[in-house]
């Protein structure tokens, strides 16, 4: 973990993280916290667990920052905290929302016929 | 990556150009066929990315079974998903922050406007994804009446879009932020993109001189409206056409 760090990500408004395993650590477990209120059937808790467990190996099996970069293959990893704090606050409103449930209404016939 | 879910389409389009090099000396009569063969000039048919886009379709219904009534991946490879209008913020923000969908641009939102239908006007997004290099297609229905939540919310992009689509169609959007005209002049009466709406509008500006102000007054057209009927008598869809019924007796 006691590596040179970048200078830049090369992105606008987005600064080097001093310590992304630390961070990842966090956000990773409190997603998957987040999770557990779903019920199990859920197939966004399913997709998403086996997705984020995935990335929460990456991250504990490997120490180099570049390698890890590259084993996850979705950018640098500041991109990737960016992308695990908004699936934390995805995770949180999908609770409230409850997606699972079956289909709120049918549409009226011939709604999506095209041509008409 | 052991999930097959992790997507990354890596510009993987497969693009043939063929350009074929016809002497130019020889009209008529044939010419030495030493270029390429010909094939005729219509888009090959890409089953990969049609079936990537139809697999990630079904990931989104599976995900989101509340507010997708529909997944319909066009010929020309696009990704449409038609969802219930209560589900336009949860869809947009489940697709704009998941990690396998990222969907961070909102290129347009437009409505369209079908007055044969229940609910007349259709609300269409579209969304691109700089990540995965996708795009991705969000229709609602809503009519007259019927407010839909706003997209602004979840895209900033949607602010003046909305104010568009409630002055061209007049379909209202809650929680918007500033919602008012953008397009019309400023006392404007009437929704122009309505099919109802007829091309030279109702009402026509000019100055008069005596009250020295511009003044609007019902439209006078010099030559009366002439409708043309452009049916044609041979069957325009024939892939379309429409099973009839046959009345069962009991």
């Amino acid at each position: 973990m006691v590596g040179v760090l970048k200078k830049t990500t090369g992105l606008v408004g987005l600064a080097v993280s001093q310590n992304p395993h630390e961070r990842l650590r966090i956000l990773y477990s409190k997603i998957l916290a987040s999770l557990q209120t779903i019920p199990k059937d859920a197939a966004y808790r399913t997709y998403t667990e086996q997705l984020i467990n995935d990335r929460f190996d990456l991250v504990k099996s490997e120490p180099d920052i570049e390698k890890l970069e590259r084993k996850i293959n979705c950018g640098q990893i500041e991109e990737v905290i960016v992308q695990a704090e908004n699936e934390l606050s995805l995770s949180r409103k999908m609770v409230e929302w409850k997606p699972w449930e079956p289909l709120i209404e049918e549409p009226p016939t011939n709604q999506w016929k095209w041509p008409i | 990556m052991a999930s097959s879910l992790c997507r990354f389409v890596r510009g993987g389009f497969s693009r043939n150009f063929s350009f074929v090099s016809r002497s130019p000396a020889l009209v008529h009569g044939r010419f030495d066929s030493t270029t390429t063969e010909t094939r005729p000039t219509v888009r090959p048919k890409d089953e990969v990315t049609h079936n990537q886009l139809s697999a990630f379709g079904e990931y989104i219904a599976e995900i989101l079974p509340k507010y997708v009534q529909q997944v319909q991946v066009t010929c020309f490879n696009e990704l449409e998903v038609m969802i219930h209008p209560d589900g336009v913020v949860p869809v947009l923000l489940f697709l704009r922050d998941h990690t396998n969908a990222q969907f961070k641009n909102l290129t347009d939102q437009t409505a369209v406007d079908i007055p044969s239908r229940q609910n007349r006007f259709e609300l269409v997004y579209n969304l691109l994804s700089l990540r995965f290099n996708s795009r991705i297609r969000i229709k609602t229905y809503t009519d007259e009446l019927t407010p839909v939540d706003s997209a602004v919310p979840v895209h900033l992009a949607a602010n003046w879009y909305e104010r568009e689509i409630w002055d061209m169609y007049g379909v209202f959007f809650a929680n918007h932020p500033d919602l008012r005209r953008i397009l019309t002049d400023y006392g404007f009466e009437g929704h122009p993109f309505r099919k109802d709406f007829p091309l030279s509008g109702y009402v026509e500006v000019r100055y008069d001189d005596e009250v020295k102000r511009v003044v609007a007054e019902p439209v006078e057209l010099s030559q009366e409206f002439r409708k043309f009927d452009l049916n044609s008598p041979w069957e325009v869809f024939p892939a379309h056409r429409e099973s009839k019924d046959t009345p069962k007796l009991e």
